[in-house]
């Protein structure tokens, strides 16, 4: 089942002196519970295209159509809304809200939602249980490792059961061990909860693990392959 | 999660900048508090000593005798008119008064006066003379006694500073020599033994008088010696009477306290050829607040023909109102100062917060917080802020007002004689919680919620990318 479709999008900066074109005539399809990779060097445009599909920012031209909605067509309200109700995102410095605990930060969105407290609490546990870290439930972000803070960013992008989870350069910041962990996680929920994961790239260990690789190149998809 | 929660967390996140935001609006406050109370105080103080002990709330006077004094400019009393003015809602009695000046001389010493006419019993309603007489008086003769009595040292030293003062009650007397109560049963006595002053009044039809405290000292007159008043009648006659004084009182405002005799009206009469005259009846009343006042006035208006003419408090006390509105002016001069220190600093901290907290802000609205949702977390925060500055400093505040109020600043020496010479006593009482709290805390919430346009402004206008990047 198609969750996400991109046609003929493009994005042009417009400088004083020069026009980049960050992103240039990128049509893709996304199904549902898709592990794929978006690659390239950088300034290849991996980060304005997730903004794009995310609703953060607006094409010049193009559609972007998540589970029949265009997005260009929903007022900024709404497509805070839509963003909620559809879209997780993880993103490289984790950001999670400093002031809250990670269960609170899982919570949060779900809570936005007006989930009731019995089916957040359920759903919080299974996801804290699920990213390792029902233990620390309780400790706000600044007593938790990078890699935990980004394991409970990933449980939070996952709460509110979206249709997909952009995660922006998600390992960038995460020694070895624990990109390991993230991304085998990551790949369990892809699993389980049937939620289609888009990274945006370096590191070659999700590379590896990712089920479709996008490569982009001046804004331009360059190949799109998708492995079994 | 509620909004009220992540905003208490996210003040102390920062605990030092909020303390010190707290603390801009706390000291805000608390001075605003404290030198408006004392400016409202100082001037309700000198309101009601000019008010209770000299003009009323409202008189009724010949049209015109406000700009000429003169005893060719009274009326004559009658029980009808009496009757009129029981007839208001608002009237609890008529004083009746005949004013004029005289020279007043005992022995060789003459000083020109004010000589007033008033019923002894329902003078009771208006300045109530009555509690005015001087009950301690502080001589040379009493102060040696007293420094030889069994009085703690610590009023002993306070003795010479008020020596040559005289108290009508012993809530002044307490006030002075800072009389704690529960000593003083034990010091009160002291000073009724060897300080205490006898005093008469006044009867209708007996030819007595009663004068202020600080003419009495003028004219080295005490109680029992005669005062010659001499002066210009009704229609040019000369009015000329010698009265015996029965009593001395302490008038809270020293101008007057300096020149005033009281007689019994009926005195006065006969004393400036015109009986059955006066020259203004004020009236007391129920309600004085500023609506009943005009209310009652008006009222009255309708009923009265000239050439009786209606006199309000304000219009009596014109100059001083003039005077009080020009100081408070300054005074809010002072706290409008304050007041603009104060803005800058909150909106110093809520500058440094909302570009802290941009990318913050960029996160929250990527992941689904609705921008108004998080214009009311910020709100609550600066809202907090606010209040526990507020809260704090009207706390901190509302003890030093009660206390200045019980216990009012007294200046003593030269800076007692300066304020005696234009016309004041020497004192500053603190005016209880009223309005101006709700005022001042009014303003600073106002100030707190103009510096929240900013965040409010940047949170309406982000863009979630460039937040994001920051």
């Amino acid at each position: 089942m198609k969750v996400l479709e991109l046609k003929n999008v493009n994005k042009i900066y417009n400088g004083s002196e020069v026009h980049v074109h960050a992103v240039n005539s990128v049509s893709l399809e996304f199904k549902e519970a898709e592990f794929a990779a978006i690659v390239g060097p950088s300034g290849s445009g991996k980060t304005t295209l997730l903004n794009l599909i995310g609703g953060l920012d607006m094409p010049t031209s193009g559609e972007i159509i998540i589970d029949g909605t265009d997005l260009s067509e929903l007022k900024s309200s709404q497509l805070i809304d839509f963003r909620m109700r559809n879209i997780g995102f993880v993103f490289q410095a984790y950001n999670l809200i400093p002031v809250l605990t990670a269960r609170e930060n899982v919570e949060f969105i779900m809570s936005l939602q007006k989930w009731s407290k019995k089916d957040r609490d359920e759903r919080t546990f299974e996801l804290l249980k699920a990213v390792g870290l029902a233990d620390r439930a309780n400790s706000r972000p600044s007593k938790l490792s990078g890699g935990q803070q980004q394991r409970v960013a990933v449980a939070r992008a996952l709460a509110s059961r979206p249709k997909f989870v952009l995660a922006d350069e998600p390992t960038a910041n995460l020694d070895s061990k624990s990109a390991t962990t993230l991304l085998e996680i990551m790949e369990k929920l892809n699993h389980e909860e049937k939620i289609t994961f888009i990274f945006s790239t370096h590191d070659p260990r999700v590379v590896k693990m990712a089920h479709r690789v996008i490569t982009l190149e001046d804004g331009s998809v360059v190949s799109d392959e998708i492995r079994e | 999660m509620r909004n009220y929660k992540i905003a208490w967390r996210n003040l102390w996140r920062n605990k030092r900048r909020t303390l010190i935001t707290v603390a801009s609006v706390f000291f805000a406050i608390f001075f605003a508090l404290v030198m408006r109370s004392l400016q409202l105080g100082t001037y309700d103080h000198m309101f009601r000593n000019a008010i209770e002990s000299y003009t009323g709330y409202i008189q009724i006077q010949h049209e015109d005798f406000w700009d000429t004094k003169v005893v060719d400019n009274t009326f004559i009393y009658s029980p009808e008119l009496d009757q009129k003015i029981m007839s208001l809602k608002n009237s609890v009695g008529t004083v009746p008064r005949f004013e004029s000046f005289a020279l007043a001389s005992t022995g060789t010493l003459t000083k020109g006066v004010l000589v007033m006419g008033i019923d002894p019993e329902r003078e009771a309603l208006l300045s109530d003379v009555r509690s005015r007489l001087v009950r301690y008086r502080l001589d040379k003769v009493s102060v040696e006694s007293l420094r030889n009595s069994v009085l703690p040292e610590k009023i002993k030293k306070d003795l010479d500073l008020f020596s040559g003062n005289a108290y009508s009650s012993n809530s002044a007397l307490a006030v002075d020599f800072n009389i704690e109560d529960r000593d003083s049963s034990l010091i009160l006595p002291v000073f009724r033994q060897f300080a205490s002053f006898s005093n008469g009044y006044l009867k209708q039809g007996e030819p007595a008088a009663v004068i202020g405290e600080k003419l009495a000292s003028f004219l080295k007159a005490g109680i029992g010696d005669t005062i010659v008043l001499l002066g210009q009648g009704y229609h040019g006659t000369t009015a000329a009477g010698k009265y015996r004084i029965n009593g001395i009182v302490k008038i809270p405002a020293p101008d007057l306290d300096n020149k005033i005799v009281y007689l019994p009206y009926d005195i006065c009469q006969e004393l400036y050829n015109a009986p059955g005259m006066l020259t203004s009846l004020a009236i007391s009343v129920k309600d004085n607040d500023d609506n009943s006042i005009e209310k009652t006035i008006e009222e009255l208006e309708k009923q009265l023909e000239p050439p009786l003419k209606v006199m309000g408090w304000r219009e009596m006390n014109k100059l001083m109102l003039n005077q009080m509105d020009a100081d408070s002016k300054s005074g809010m001069i002072m706290i409008f100062i304050l007041y603009l220190v104060i803005a800058f600093g909150i909106f110093g901290t809520v500058l440094m917060m909302t570009a802290e907290r941009r990318r913050e802000f960029g996160v929250l609205v990527a992941i689904g917080m609705q921008k108004r949702k998080l214009s009311v977390v910020v709100t609550m925060e600066m809202i907090l802020i606010g209040l526990m500055g507020i809260v704090s400093g009207v706390i901190a505040a509302l003890p030093i007002i009660f206390y200045g109020y019980s216990h009012p600043i007294r200046f003593h020496g030269e800076m007692a004689k300066m304020y005696e010479d234009y016309g004041m006593e020497a004192v500053m009482p603190f005016l209880l919680p009223d309005m101006y709290v709700l005022w001042q805390s009014l303003v600073v919430a106002i100030i707190v919620f103009v510096s929240l346009i900013y965040p409010l402004r940047k949170i309406g206008k982000m863009q979630v990318v460039n937040s994001l990047k920051a």
